[in-house]
């Protein structure tokens, strides 16, 4: 492995001294530099699967073509109603939501959504979700032939009904089985969303870009629980719910750093953005781009912000291109090596 | 003219005096929208609860119906926790005065922060969001029935409905005297009838026991309170309707996130299917809820 300093030095070299602060920085980012089809963004900000809708239910809200991209909400082989209420419960900094990916189904919505998104410049990507490879697999098919998708963000934090329901993010040959079913039916970028349940989420992240994976995108939430004492049962109808939002931000960092330095691919960082500094951790751990999800609920201006504050930043600390501080705190960035965070770091002993 | 908008707006104009113009932190792009307010009174009002009045840019005022509601911040910038904002529905508009009324109970720590604010303070708004109480054109005689901070969208429907000549029955339920809404707070052809569980004033027992003696004579209902109002009212209206007239207007309480049909974590269920009630709501036709 090379020392820190070699890489760092390799890539700052691009840039001859400070440059002038009329010059705006070049925010453009690439996720999938290896896929002929290409996912290249204005910007490095992008709106969270769940959070966001299908775009349109922001599209009063904000200027959605400045964003870098979207990501829809999940969408299943077939519609589902979602879980009973209440599905969404406040924690500390946080929030629990089990919404239980109420959609249309991939037929009804490829109907509606696509023509929509057809009208704006911003790229919509897909994100899917199903409980067999096949349904994976039909379904990046399906969107292949669709207009106005950019990408298929696949969403591996599902239970496998072959495997009695584990899920299948939580194993690296689980996922890389359905990173390469949906491979091998679109050519279409994809974008595998990683689950923090994986024990070792390194070995997942390495498994999917072995697998045929354009870029990584992660955390999804974590499981978590919050019991109403009064009632003396779990708030959430569901039980259990996701936990997002500022609460979970230092796992996802840990996490971003330690897939930045075993992959080679683009990282998209994830959990607990809700402004710049934050969103620069990310940055630094690794992350080529990032997505913004609760933060969006409490805080609709904030992506938008956040380009701009990107900006001001990269000016005023001299940088001309955000690619030069990609993964500048990690000390194994795109090593390969999964170790470049020793377990027992890790741990935090 | 209803009494509470004229005091409202002699209350905001007052402290306007002193106080810098407020902008909109966002530029108004669409229906819905995201913007500073400041507060501009807090009066103690029935028992524990106070009205908030706080300024609005004109442009929201003007596209403002009763009913709707906006997402409000409950917590102080720079802090995540709690991290999201509460929905309510607007107790009072006085477009003069720029200003909106939010009727706000403590009761937990998002309620308990913004009854807390004081004048001058700065409070993040997104709204104004969701559907609203439709008032039929042929509709003559209005019946409101309010349970607890519920009565807050009723207020502004009444005042709407004062001011198009409508007759008005207004109904209001609560433990007792201390927290009922005073009758001054309703427009003079306002008729307000009270119940109280105690008895200490009005009727002893629950609002929807008074509401039956009504229901034949007005051509809309329109309700707000807790999810267990319904299925009472529903139970004592039902027999007294005939072929499902006259039609009930209920507006949903809900925990939710972003408050624009998003997140999908304020659903209603209803013979149509699981409604987000933030867009699609939050008042649907009682008929068409499962409760």
């Amino acid at each position: 492995m090379r020392s820190s300093f070699e890489r760092h030095a390799g890539r700052c070299s691009r840039k001859v001294g400070l440059m002038s602060a009329a010059t705006t920085p070049d925010l453009s980012v690439d996720l999938a530099p290896d896929n002929p089809r290409e996912l290249r963004l204005r910007n490095p900000v992008i709106a969270a699967s769940g959070c966001f809708g299908y775009g349109e239910e922001y599209a009063s809200v904000i200027d959605i073509d400045r964003l870098g991209a979207f990501v829809s909400k999940g969408v299943t082989p077939e519609r589902r109603a979602g879980n009973p209420m209440p599905r969404i419960v406040e924690s500390p900094a946080g929030m629990l939501n089990a919404i239980g990916l109420q959609n249309p189904g991939i037929r009804g919505f490829v109907k509606k959504y696509p023509p929509i998104w057809a009208r704006w410049t911003v790229p919509a990507i897909v994100n899917i979700s199903a409980e067999s490879v096949s349904d994976y697999a039909m379904m990046a098919a399906i969107l292949d032939e669709q207009p106005a998708i950019a990408a298929i963000e696949v969403n591996v934090s599902c239970p496998n009904i072959a495997r009695g329901g584990y899920c299948f993010g939580w194993d690296p040959q689980m996922s890389a089985e359905v990173t390469r079913a949906v491979r091998s039916a679109t050519t279409l970028p994809i974008i595998v969303k990683l689950s923090p349940g994986a024990s070792d989420i390194a070995a997942v992240a390495v498994a999917v870009e072995e697998a045929g994976a354009d870029a990584i995108s992660l955390i999804n939430t974590l499981v978590g629980m919050a019991i109403d004492v009064r009632r003396r049962k779990p708030l959430l109808a569901n039980y259990t719910g996701g936990v997002s939002g500022p609460a979970i931000k230092p796992i996802a960092v840990r996490m971003v750093y330690q897939v930045a330095a075993a992959v080679r691919l683009p990282v998209i960082g994830m959990g607990g953005i809700m402004g710049l500094n934050d969103a620069l951790e990310f940055f630094l751990a690794g992350a080529t781009a990032i997505q913004i999800g609760t933060g969006i609920f409490v805080d609709p201006g904030l992506p938008i912000r956040l380009i701009d504050d990107l900006v001001r930043w990269l000016n005023e600390e001299g940088f001309s291109s955000l690619d030069q501080i990609v993964g500048i705190a990690n000390d194994g960035f795109r090593s390969g090596e999964s170790s470049a965070l020793a377990a027992w770091e890790s741990m935090g002993v | 003219m209803p009494c509470l908008a004229a005091s409202a707006a002699g209350c905001a104009s007052k402290k306007d005096e002193r106080l810098p113009p407020v902008a909109p932190t966002l530029e108004i792009t669409g229906a819905s929208r995201e913007f500073e307010s400041q507060v501009l009174s807090v009066e103690p009002i029935m028992g524990d609860a106070v009205l908030l009045t706080v300024s609005a840019p004109p442009a929201v005022l003007s596209h403002l119906l009763p009913g709707q509601f906006f997402n409000i911040v409950t917590r102080f910038a720079g802090s995540w926790d709690p991290l999201l904002r509460r929905p309510y529905s607007v107790y009072r508009a006085d477009r003069d005065a720029s200003a909106l009324t939010f009727l706000v109970r403590p009761f937990g720590r998002g309620s308990t922060w913004l009854a807390e604010r004081l004048p001058g303070e700065r409070i993040g708004m997104l709204g104004p969001l969701g559907n609203s109480f439709m008032i039929p054109d042929r509709a003559q005689r209005l019946l409101m029935i309010g349970g607890g901070v519920g009565v807050a969208p009723l207020v502004m429907l009444s005042d709407e409905a004062a001011l198009g000549k409508l007759d008005v029955v207004f109904v209001m339920g609560a433990a007792n005297e201390s927290g009922l809404l005073a009758a001054s707070e309703l427009a003079d052809r306002v008729e307000y009838v009270v119940a109280t569980d105690d008895g200490s004033r009005g009727h002893r027992g629950l609002a929807t026991e008074v509401v039956a003696e009504f229901v034949q004579w007005s051509d809309q209902i329109f309700a707000c309170g807790p999810e267990p109002m319904y299925r009472t009212l529903r139970s004592v209206i039902e027999p007294l309707r005939i072929n499902r007239r006259p039609k009930i207007q209920i507006s949903v309480e809900r925990g939710m996130a972003c408050g624009l049909g998003a997140c999908l974590g304020c659903v209603v269920e209803t013979t149509h299917g699981m409604i987000a009630s933030c867009v699609k709501g939050p008042v649907f036709d009682l008929d068409e809820v499962i409760l």
